[in-house]
């Protein structure tokens, strides 16, 4: 009797957890919002790439500010899953608060001006965006610092601009 | 014999082709460098994104540029600028914007590798810019606040006139 129990409770288990996979899925692959979840991931690893640009420039002051761009991009996330089953959305949004922290995390650090600690409230900030792309499918995730193309031969300042004639 | 009330009508006429002419001209779409001397440009943010779209313009030199910048974002308060400067100087442009601080917003003052710059434009905001069409060649321009130069730029290529 109590290996069945011990059996069922397996079962149990095992379906729970692939009922709440196929619903996170399910939920992931047919968005309501799809290009607005696009734009708000853009826009957290694009903020993202600039707090790594004044971290490399040592502009440590800036990094306040980025962290109020990087929470005025929740909005956009949060406009995208608004449509989303309630239990999808649950997800996002304990995620996003864990990201959103951390972000908070970079520009509290950055009082502090030592490299090595800013260095890694960046990389957990990183991980936790990465943690958020992760709820989408892969289509539509921005991997953190991954920008606009950077300056190339024909960017400013590059080969591209060349004399006039 | 004048008819009664000819004079009006006169005026009326007068007044109305005067009007179909305002309607005509203002329905003709602006064609750039309909004489050759002036262009109408312009470029906007790609919304919330730090990139300028489009990021290639074109006009020919000389020409009277009237450059309108908006910015398109909807969600994050940031400003951007459109800032025009000499072949291969970017970069130090760049630099020197951020020497010269938000208080001259973000832009180094009388600098001559800057050709041509906006105001800062907050989202939802338009700004523009009139400048004449420097000597034919690829001339990139950027946004001068911190840390965006490095991705928000493109080219304006000049043309022979």
């Amino acid at each position: 009797m109590r290996k069945i129990r011990r059996h069922f409770h397996g079962l149990a288990f095992a379906v729970g957890l692939l009922a709440a996979f196929g619903a996170t899925l399910s939920a992931g692959a047919d968005l309501k919002s799809p290009s607005l979840v696009k734009t708000s991931l853009q826009i957290f690893a694009g903020v993202y790439g600039d707090m790594e640009r004044k971290l490399a420039a040592k502009t440590y002051e800036r990094l306040p500010h980025e962290n109020q761009e990087f929470q005025d991009g929740a909005a956009a996330m949060r406009d995208a899953i608004a449509s989303e089953p309630p239990a999808f959305k649950t997800q996002v949004e304990t995620q996003l608060k864990k990201t959103l922290a951390a972000s908070q995390h970079v520009a509290d650090t950055s009082a502090t001006r030592d490299d090595a600690q800013v260095h890694a409230a960046l990389d957990a900030l990183a991980t936790s965006l990465t943690d958020l792309n992760g709820l989408f499918p892969e289509s539509l995730r921005v991997a953190p610092g991954s920008v606009p193309p950077p300056r190339g031969p024909h960017g400013p300042g590059g080969p591209g601009g060349a004399a006039p004639k | 014999m004048t008819p009664p009330c000819s004079g009006t009508l006169l005026q009326r006429r007068a007044v109305l082709r005067r009007l179909g002419c305002a309607v005509a001209l203002a329905v003709l779409p602006k064609a750039p460098a309909a004489d050759g001397r002036s262009v109408e440009l312009t470029i906007a943010t790609d919304g919330d994104l730090l990139a300028f779209k489009p990021d290639r313009l074109t006009c020919p030199a000389g020409a009277r540029v009237h450059l309108t910048f908006k910015h398109t974002g909807k969600y994050v308060r940031q400003e951007h600028n459109w800032v025009l400067t000499r072949p291969g100087q970017a970069q130090a442009v760049e630099e020197a914007a951020l020497a010269a601080g938000e208080q001259n917003g973000w832009l180094p003052r009388a600098d001559p590798r800057v050709l041509a710059a906006t105001p800062q434009c907050s989202k939802g905001q338009q700004v523009s810019v009139d400048f004449i069409a420097p000597p034919p060649g690829d001339y990139p321009f950027l946004c001068t606040n911190p840390g965006h130069g490095e991705v928000m730029h493109g080219i304006l290529h000049v043309t022979t006139e």
